[in-house]
């Protein structure tokens, strides 16, 4: 490893003719008012007309030429900081930015950051501070960073009551989600109804959906990295807001001055609270609780240690509890080697559980997700124009497949295990940030990655090593009958893959104002979560690639056209991608996932394809701001039989997968009216999602039964869907306690009470003995009131 | 620090189902194959169901479903003794039952082959057995809403064999089970009829066939697609159902429905208005 690097660093200084002495200046830039640290800042040398952003510590370092430069250090939401420097040796300098006070002159998007956006080669990308979170409109007030990132381009969701989202056309079981560097499996509460993030804890949220980093592995589709605030470490400071469902609040402070700072928020709902009052014997709740200690040693060395826990709990009169929850905890240690070389150690473990009592058949059940994660990452500023990112990652899994047992000493039910699987998945990867030009700069790296599938307990043999079987009398796919148990040690390998990730991208300046992109990204992904509905459910499990299930493979292209317009009072972003992914699973008609313990005998491995076009206009200006998001795409798939003699799905031809939506707008605006009011509206427009509507009846055994075309799958489509958001903030000027920050926020959705199909059913009323189709639909119109306030 | 609360529940939640008018497309009929025979073992004398309904397929919104009487022909053959039973539609209602009664024995081989329109449809199947009811009642809890009627059923489980059990509890209300997870112990759970489902007080005849895992895996899928649980986000992607009846002349034009053969035990239940 230390050889490749000095081989790559000298093949580096071969271009580079110094005439002039240089010099490193490097640093943290800080939020004046608690040291939060700030994430992807803008230092800018206007004299020079080089710049670079700090990283997701805070930390930034770049060489110059030797001097005096105007240097300006903004973000958003912050006043913009100007100085004048001399460099004459290495120096070592920090910022302190200001929060922008609540003016009509506030500028929110400054010149500089909007220059080195367009010259960087990071593409497909946004980035939404929990701000911009919190003053977007959403069903019941809560705010949400997986509902506000839905109003993107590219980015879609199943829709209201589903877990999960869709980025350009993959499933969402392909977005590798992370807290504080921690992977989270279950992004929602309630069904989907509700994100696990609080958003009064979270500083920072970036959704790469392409174009991905060589430090970022495991998942196909997107990276959704979110960054908590370390706590204000000057003053102690309490945060919240109480709203119709669920209440938050946060606090923060230092443990020594400047020195060391805590964060504990939490966040619950309380409905359930009143259900007893109402003679009803159910409950649903579900709470978060985030915590975090920081301590900064010296100037070289910090310490993080952050801890999450969630859980969600709906029980219907005892005889029904589901019960659910992440837990993760996090030990990160920053460390300057030099001021060139910057590093973060992680340490992380994580636990996911699953559990589900029905009293009324005596069962209970237990399954989860445990995992123990290593990283060691590096950011390497070599030269004014040479960045390398590398670093290690290790990660061990436990895949606790499902148990279940008897809940009460009357029950028949007899004690039984699915086999525990086991797995680790090892990767190092090396990229460069390299500016070639002043006009072309290049990113071009790899991930390199190994995934171990570890012995189990019991791994099934088959008869010439086939578990799934085709019928050709009956024309049906049936599962096999395992003719053998294997035992194997944990230390033994069953199944071992390699995959070598490249990925590359480069952008070209045309003008100072505007940029075309490029990218290409190889990803690997070993985990699959198994699910044949149409949106994931709780009961859907994550099993690792191994002897029979191999690990989906991705090669997505993008080109991106970006534009300054009117020297940043409107900025347009568009982008053509097509992706293509290997080993995509899909199911045999009737495979029932529920407690399977062979998997691998209701699978058929396929192919899927998504490609599609991204428009995003953004006015940044003035007292009417917004952007608008267009998205025209189609994400399809194969499934095709093994040999000739086998119809696969959907007779082998490429089926809608059951996220593709063709058009999707969202156009959300903010208008600010005056200091105390503000106004936020989201419009969105959606072709509906694929279904599948019957083509004839029968009746059998007295059931009615529906008649299906296996030859068109998802070629139907529920209604086109639409609605309109509005919100309002009323942020009263005259305070009865100066200290108080307070705000009301007044939010009516869905305004126009669209009856949204969630999904369409097809079933006979028994009354009129006739067939009818049942649109069930989620939400109408829902206003609430929410009552933000800060300490 | 002073705690400000204050909360004003404007909390109207519309969520619902409607009934809409949606176009559905139309197919070519199928046949179907309702050939669903139980065996009775507890009464005495035993007696069997041996109907065999054929019906047609028809559109979707359609409220007639179509019979096929005798321009088909319905026979049975005991595969051990070549010995064939036919059957007759007596009153061109679609359901053929045997000439002469017969009570299917366990170890045989029964194939069924109905002729129509030219084609010849084909499947095999052998009596399940099954285990009996040790108890069935009416219980008095309920599960969501507190309107439900409960009856509770226990059972003892062989241990010796990979058991498939379907419950039948009027109203064409069915419930299937495998004994995965109670081999061969005393099992028992509750079934709980909707308010809409039942009207007390009446009698329900409960029923427990064993069913082989195709027809379980089969009964799984239909139920899902029928409505009795339909609809939803949770819903697996609805398919068409091919039950394990062939067509020799045309193996593309595959008919619809099941042959099977069960041992069924029957419980005859009053359930009444509890408090």
């Amino acid at each position: 490893m230390q050889k490749l690097i000095k081989i790559l660093l000298f093949f580096f200084f071969t271009f580079s003719i110094s005439a002039q002495e240089k010099h490193t200046i490097s640093g943290t830039v800080y939020d004046k008012r608690g040291n939060e640290t700030l994430i992807g800042a803008t230092i800018y040398f206007s004299d020079l007309n080089v710049g670079t952003t700090t990283n997701e510590y805070g930390f930034y370092s770049i060489t110059i030429l030797e001097g005096t430069h105007n240097v300006s250090v903004s973000y958003l939401g912050f006043s913009e900081e100007n100085r004048i420097i001399e460099l004459n040796n290495k120096t070592s300098l920090d910022f302190y930015l200001s929060e922008a006070s609540q003016t009509l002159d506030e500028v929110l998007i400054k010149t500089d950051i909007e220059k080195i956006n367009i010259k960087s080669t990071q593409m497909s990308t946004n980035t939404l501070t929990s701000k911009s979170i919190k003053q977007i409109p959403v069903v019941l007030g809560e705010s949400d960073i997986i509902k506000s990132i839905i109003l993107l381009p590219g980015v879609t969701s199943a829709g209201e009551g589903a877990s999960g989202f869709n980025v350009r056309g993959g499933s969402a079981d392909q977005n590798l989600i992370l807290l504080d560097e921690a992977i989270v499996f279950n992004s929602s509460h309630v069904f989907g109804f509700f994100s696990v993030f609080n958003p009064d804890v979270i500083k920072d949220v970036k959704l790469f959906k392409g174009g991905i980093p060589s430090k970022y592995g495991g998942r196909l589709s997107s990276v959704l990295d979110i960054y908590q605030k370390e706590g204000n470490n000057k003053d102690f400071k309490l945060t919240g807001g109480i709203g119709l469902i669920s209440s938050r609040i946060l606090a923060e402070g230092p443990l020594k001055k400047e020195k060391s700072s805590f964060l504990i928020g939490g966040r619950s709902s309380y409905a359930h609270l009143f259900l007893p009052l109402i003679d009803n014997n159910n409950e649903a709740y579900f709470y978060d609780l985030n915590t975090k200690v920081n301590y900064r040693v010296n100037k070289k060395n910090n310490v993080f240690l952050s801890a999450y826990f969630g859980k969600d709990v709906f029980g219907i009169n005892n005889s029904f509890i589901n019960k659910y929850g992440n837990a993760v905890t996090n030990l990160r240690w920053n460390h300057l080697f030099s001021d060139k070389l910057f590093s973060n150690l992680s340490l992380i473990y994580s636990d996911y559980f699953y559990g589900l009592i029905l009293d009324f058949v005596g069962f209970e059940w237990d399954s989860g997700i445990t995992n123990i994660n290593f990283k060691y990452d590096f950011n390497h500023f070599l030269k004014d124009d040479l960045k390398l990112s590398y670093g290690v990652n290790n990660i061990y899994t436990k895949f606790n497949a499902g148990e279940i047992f008897p809940n009460r000493e009357d029950s028949g039910i007899i004690p039984f295990k699915l086999t525990e699987k086991y797995a680790n998945e090892f990767a190092i990867y090396l990229e460069s940030d390299h500016d070639i030009s002043d006009k072309f700069s290049l990113k071009y790296g790899f991930r390199f990655s190994n995934f171990s599938r570890l012995g189990q307990d019991k791994l099934n043999t088959y008869e010439n090593d086939n578990p799934l079987i085709y019928n050709q009398q009956l024309q049906k796919y049936e599962p096999a009958t395992p003719n053998g148990v294997l035992s194997y040690e944990r230390s033994d390998i069953l199944k071992s893959f390699n995959n070598f990730e490249p990925r590359l991208s480069f952008s070209y300046l045309l003008n100072f104002d505007t940029s075309f992109k490029a990218s290409y990204n190889r990803m690997a992904q070993y985990l699959h979560l198994l699910s044949n509905t149409s949106s994931p459910t709780p009961l859907d499990i994550w099993v690792p690639s191994g002897t029979f299930i191999k690990p989906q493979i991705l090669d997505q292209y993008a080109v991106g056209y970006f534009k300054r317009i009117k020297d940043g009072d409107f900025s347009l972003e568009t982008e053509l991608f097509y992706k293509d992914v290997k080993n995509r699973i899909d199911y045999i008609n009737g495979a029932n996932l529920v407690a399977n313990n062979e998997i691998e005998t209701v699978i058929l491995n396929g192919k899927s394809r998504a490609y599609g076009l991204e428009f995003m206009l953004k006015k940044n200006e003035g007292k009417l701001r917004g952007w608008l998001a267009y998205t025209l795409s189609k994400s399809e798939q194969l499934t095709s039989g093994r040999n000739s003699s086998e119809p696969g799905i959907n007779n082998g031809n490429w089926y809608n997968t059951p996220y593709d939506k063709t058009h999707d707008l969202s156009i959300n605006t903010s208008y600010e009216l005056s200091t105390r009011w503000k106004f936020n509206s989201n419009f969105l427009l959606q072709t509906g999602q694929p279904t599948n509507y019957p083509v004839g009846q029968y009746e059998f055994q007295g059931l009615n039964v529906p008649i299906y075309n296996d030859n068109l799958r998802n070629t139907d489509r529920l209604p086109t869907y639409h609605r309109l958001d509005l919100s309002a903030t009323l942020t009263p000027t005259k305070n009865n306690y100066k200290d108080i920050q307070a705000e009301w926020v007044f939010g009516i959705y869905n305004i126009y009470n669209r009856k949204n199909a969630a999904s369409i059913a097809f079933s006979r009323n028994t009354e009129t003995s006739t067939n009818e189709a049942i649109k069930t639909s989620i939400f109408g119109i829902v206003p609430s009131i929410t009552y933000n306030f800060k300490f | 620090m002073k705690n400000i609360i204050l909360l004003i529940s404007l909390f109207i939640f519309f969520s619902c189902e409607e009934v809409i008018e949606i176009e559905v497309p139309s197919s070519e009929p199928k046949l179907i194959i309702d050939a669903i025979f139980e065996v009775y073992h507890n009464q005495t004398p035993v007696t069997a169901n041996t109907v065999v309904k054929l019906r047609e397929s028809t559109n979707y919104y359609d409220e007639e479903i179509p019979v096929i009487t005798n321009v088909a022909t319905v026979l049975l053959k005991d595969l051990t003794n070549d010995i064939d039973i036919i059957f007759e539609d007596n009153n061109s209602d679609g359901n053929f039952v045997p000439v002469n009664p017969f009570i299917p024995i366990e170890n045989v081989d029964y194939e069924l082959n109905v002729f129509y329109n030219e084609d010849l449809y084909q499947s095999q199947s052998k009596l399940v057995t099954t285990t009996e009811f040790s108890d069935v009642y009416q219980g008095n809890n309920t599960l969501f809403t507190g309107e439900e009627v409960e009856v509770n059923v226990s059972f003892i489980d062989d241990i010796n064999v990979e058991n498939y059990y379907l419950f039948d509890f009027s109203n064409n209300l069915f419930v299937p089970i495998e004994d995965r997870f109670f081999n061969g112990s005393t099992y028992n759970f509750s079934f709980f009829y909707q308010q809409d489902e039942i009207e007390l007080p009446t009698d329900v005849i409960i029923k427990m066939s064993g069913v082989t895992k195709e027809y379980l895996t089969y009964f799984n899928v239909l139920i899902s697609q029928s409505g009795q649980q339909a609809g939803g986000p949770f819903e697996t992607i609805p398919s068409s159902l091919l039950g394990n009846i062939i067509n020799t002349t045309n193996n593309e034009n595959f008919p619809l429905g099941y042959f099977h053969i069960s041992e069924t035990d029957t419980y005859n239940l009053s359930l009444v208005e509890l408090d």
